[in-house]
């Protein structure tokens, strides 16, 4: 398997409550109302509320009534993941544009690192710019209308840069809606000392300790013995004080993102009843499964989504909410397997549990299954896997040759070398090795 | 039209890696480097000397590699015939 690329340098992108400002931004008006997103679940209860809603009461967790209760005016919007999780992915792809070395937390959420990076854009503020600039590509381009209504409602990203995740993590939730803040190498441990403990992974209990113990910002926790701080509160402690001394610096770890292997059903007539969905995903995994370029990978990550059929708002209307225009509305789930199968059934498995537990909240129009990451099968197994294999690394090739162009375009001289072998027994270290221009 | 597959090398395309870097090194009285620059050396792991080329201009360098306060990690050696001093990656 291929190492991941790693970067200490780290920059953060965060989009607070990503779905609803991806609803707002497809939808005009939508941005000036106390809106609330509805959960993918059939809970029926509030996920994310805009901070409109936010100053009337309304918080997420709330059931339609309580909210509607409190808001007359409420907006409520139908939630439609699949919708969400393809603008993550193609902000992704935008990010990628600037580095190769990308990291995905919740939605909304990036790092990007950015070693080398200087010798491209500049100084880390350049960098900065250069993400801002993307960020606003991006966001034009989801905004289905482009008009200037949407862009109005542009920036609502934070941007940070730092050594180290946590650093450029922090950064990004201290900063202003469309701005950065850009912490120095060597100025993270000043940067960090006043910050409040809020910012530290915490669980609530840990958070009311430290409450009660006096500490409010990281400067004050760092000040204490890291012994004292991992007797309080064990292996976690001692975690989260190297944190907010800035001795833990977590790099972005790359991703390796093969291209998903997909299989779709359509079906003729919405579908709601529970065993036909079923007997669908079973044909879509042997289908999916029989797909040449899973021969000799067994599956690791897949996913499930499901088109739903489009809905009214009128049953809200009845409760006194504002609906939102009908939209499509959408289903995800997705399992990852600790033990990489090449089975249908246990693929299956953890499908039909959520199909059973968390299903669709309306009639399926399409069913969609993904395989978005593999693990090499046995070695018998693998040696069918050569044909993928050498097509992966022609596809690698091809990516390579493609940005070598470009990049010798962009600077009129090439500036990618091969790494020859010139003497490589020689005793002289400067006589082993010469660099060579890349032509691709 | 496709260049010949075996196409010689052009020497002048040619970018030499590794290449020594001049550098001011004090000795101590055992002739082991103890300054690099303003650095200070921390350790002198392991010490060699090469004698090669002799049928053409001869080399003679005595290596040392060495960990630098901060933690950085050196190869230094001295040109015997000139004196000079260079570092080199490990």
């Amino acid at each position: 398997m291929p190492q991941r690329p790693t970067s200490s340098l780290a920059a953060c992108v965060w989009i607070p409550l990503f779905p609803l400002r991806c609803e707002e931004a497809r939808r005009e008006g939508l941005a000036t109302h106390p809106t609330a997103l509805l959960a993918p679940d059939l809970s029926r209860k509030l996920w994310q509320v805009s901070p409109l809603a936010r100053h009337t009461g309304v918080r997420p967790g709330m059931t339609v009534s309580q909210a509607i209760g409190l808001c007359p005016t409420l907006r409520l919007c139908e939630p439609d993941p699949v919708h969400y999780d393809e603008r993550f992915a193609r902000l992704l792809s935008e990010l990628n544009e600037i580095s190769p070395v990308i990291e995905s937390g919740e939605l909304g959420l990036a790092y990007l690192g950015t070693d080398g990076l200087e010798g491209i854009y500049g100084t880390p503020g350049r960098i900065v710019e250069v993400i801002k600039r993307t960020m606003e590509r991006w966001y034009v381009g989801t905004s289905e209308a482009g008009s200037p209504f949407h862009r109005s409602i542009f920036p609502s990203f934070r941007l940070g840069w730092g050594l180290g995740k946590f650093t450029a993590w922090v950064a990004a939730s201290r900063a202003k809606s469309g701005e950065a803040i850009v912490v120095p190498p060597g100025g993270e441990r000043k940067f960090l000392s006043v910050q409040p403990v809020a910012v530290l992974p915490l669980d609530p209990d840990t958070h009311r300790r430290l409450r009660q113990l006096g500490i409010r910002t990281l400067g004050a926790l760092a000040a204490l013995p890291e012994e004292a701080v991992t007797a309080q509160f064990g292996a976690a402690g001692r975690q989260l004080w190297r944190l907010a001394a800035g001795h833990t610096v977590e790099p972005v770890v790359g991703r390796n993102a093969p291209e998903p292997i997909v299989a779709a059903l359509t079906f003729f007539t919405p579908v709601g009843e529970r065993d036909l969905l079923e007997r669908a995903l079973d044909q879509l995994i042997a289908r999916a499964l029989k797909h040449p370029r899973r021969i000799g990978w067994r599956v690791q990550a897949v996913r499930l989504r499901a088109d739903l059929e489009s809905w009214g708002g009128d049953e809200d209307g009845g409760r006194g909410a504002a609906c939102c225009a009908p939209t499509n509305r959408s289903w995800l789930v997705t399992a990852l397997f600790k033990d990489p199968t090449a089975d249908a059934a246990r693929i299956a498995a953890p499908l039909r549990t959520r199909l059973e537990q968390a299903p669709p909240p309306g009639a399926v129009e399409r069913l969609v299954l993904e395989l978005t990451a593999f693990a090499p099968g046995t070695a018998e197994l693998q040696l069918f896997a050569r044909d993928a294999v050498a097509a992966a690394r022609a596809g690698q090739r091809r990516a390579l040759e493609s940005a070598a162009r470009e990049i010798q375009q962009r600077i009129k001289r090439s500036c990618l070398y091969h790494v020859i072998e010139v003497q490589p027994w020689s005793r002289l270290p400067e006589r082993r090795y010469a660099l060579i221009d890349f032509e691709p | 039209m496709v260049a010949p597959s075996r196409a010689p090398l052009r020497a002048d395309r040619l970018r030499a890696l590794n290449v020594p870097q001049p550098v001011a090194v004090e000795c101590d009285v055992e002739d082991r480097p103890q300054t690099v620059g303003d650095v200070t050396v921390a350790t002198v792991l392991e010490s060699w000397r090469i004698d090669d080329e002799w049928w053409r201009q001869s080399i003679t360098r005595c290596y040392h590699e060495v960990i630098l306060d901060g933690g950085r990690r050196v190869v230094l050696f001295e040109d015997v015939a000139t004196g000079e001093w260079f570092a080199q990656m490990p």
